[in-house]
């Protein structure tokens, strides 16, 4: 029964126009579409295909591309496999349309992934901060927003030898391998 | 005439004395011998409180339980800050759970004691390039005993409690003063990641001047701002609204009318 409901799947994708699908196990299908063509063939999926389940939204910042690429996981309990839809999206203005009308819990992935990557979506019920709700500074997962620089600027470095550390090193204790001579010192990476 | 225990040692760290304020003259003889009693009770009931940020939270079971049994030390688990003397932040501590710790801090009383489990409260640990985490928890609140490790085991955690207990003994562990005499640094560093309207229901300023722990630290910049941008604290509305009992209040009225 699987098996049957597998192979139409696989032949109704290959009979639209547009769309890319490669399987890439037994229960997993990759499709790629063009970003208009996106809603329609979510529709599709989920009224004519039993893909019922959003799983997930995932957002990749291809940065280089100048692209956004937003990945739908759809779930269906029937065939028990999983659709991967993937999509790109010009990074700017970075804006799509929500699928909330499909989906219900499209909602708070796109809130997340507006808040993470910046990606306003259109018709979306609430884009309001989700999880960061005291950030201010810009979408944190983007491949521009440096991190690093971040961190030295809002936060202060423990000084390696403070006070209390003295009392350790008195009865025996310590910093075994200094900074600097550590495999993964950011000071090593640096200097190379 | 001034007595031999208030001049100040240089360099050694003062005492604490339980319930004297400095400048009063102490008559009593067994002074000295009642403050060492009092040090050594409290070093012996400690309730502690801990906030489980991180990973290191799994370790406090069997330190806790039958095997390493912290009871033996004298220290149990405490449900409300209120009541507790040791707040334990085990692992990370993230910027938006960082105001729940400070705002926690804030509720207990003194004296307190501050331990920070795990590499991340020293330094950050791994998250050391997170912009959500707080790298040291030091900068926030003033912190008794750091226990390192990624994460420590049942051991050392007990071994810095001992060592927490030690210093509460012979009277070195005043860390919790320092949050009174300094409050404008801790304050600064909070405004820092929080914002200029950051406030918490505590009178910090009352307090330092209740437990006469008020210095010259105690005010400065950062509380000149706080005062700016103080809101009055207003008790919250209390209100019902439970729908479903409305609804059937609402009809039960009505239903009693037409009988």
């Amino acid at each position: 029964m699987t098996n049957e409901l597998t192979t139409w799947l696989d032949t109704l994708l290959a009979e639209l126009e547009g769309i890319r699908v490669r399987r890439t196990s037994r229960r997993r299908l990759r499709v790629d579409v063009a970003s208009d063509a996106l809603p329609a063939l979510l529709e599709l999926l989920r009224g004519r295909a039993s893909f019922v389940h959003l799983s997930a939204i995932s957002c990749v910042d291809w940065i280089d591309a100048g692209q956004f690429e937003l990945v739908y996981h759809c779930w269906s309990y029937e065939i028990q496999s999983l659709v991967s839809v993937h999509t790109r999206i010009p990074r700017e203005p970075g804006v799509y349309i929500s699928v909330y009308d499909i989906y219900r819990p499209a909602a708070f992935f796109e809130r997340d992934i507006h808040e993470m990557f910046g990606v306003w979506f259109e018709g979306s019920p609430d884009l309001s901060r989700f999880i960061l709700t005291e950030w201010d500074g810009p979408p944190p997962m983007r491949k521009d927003f440096d991190s690093e620089a971040w961190v030295n600027q809002h936060f202060d470095w423990q000084d390696y030898h403070p006070d209390w550390l003295k009392d350790l090193e008195t009865r025996g204790g310590g910093i075994a391998v200094p900074p600097d001579e550590q495999r993964f010192s950011r000071r090593n990476v640096d200097e190379t | 005439m001034t007595h031999i225990d208030q001049v100040p040692t240089p360099g050694a760290p003062r005492p604490v004395e339980i319930g004297v304020k400095p400048g009063t003259k102490r008559t009593n003889p067994f002074a000295r011998v009642f403050d060492e009693l009092v040090r050594f009770a409290q070093s012996r009931s400690l309730f502690m409180l801990h906030y489980c940020t991180g990973c290191g939270a799994v370790e406090l079971p069997p330190a806790m339980t039958s095997r390493f049994d912290m009871e033996r030390l004298g220290i149990q688990p405490m449900v409300s800050p209120r009541q507790a003397d040791i707040l334990l932040i085990t692992g990370y501590v993230s910027v938006k759970t960082l105001k729940r710790v400070i705002l926690t801090y804030e509720q207990m009383n003194s004296p307190k004691y501050v331990i920070g489990i795990c590499s991340c409260t020293v330094n950050g640990g791994m998250y050391w390039q997170s912009y959500a985490t707080a790298k040291k928890l030091n900068d926030y609140m003033p912190v008794d005993i750091y226990i390192a490790g990624c994460m420590p085991r049942p051991e050392a955690v007990i071994e810095g409690l001992r060592g927490l207990i030690e210093n509460i003994r012979t009277g070195r562990a005043d860390a919790w003063k320092d949050y009174y005499r300094r409050y404008d640094h801790y304050l600064g560093n909070q405004q820092r990641l929080f914002g200029a309207d950051w406030q918490t229901p505590t009178d910090v300023i009352a307090e330092a001047r209740h437990y006469d722990l008020f210095g010259p630290a105690t005010l400065g910049a950062h509380t000149a701002l706080l005062e700016q941008h103080q809101r009055p604290l207003e008790a919250l509305e209390m209100r019902i609204e439970i729908p479903e009992l409305m609804r059937r209040r609402s009809r039960s009225d009505q239903g009693g009318t037409a009988q």
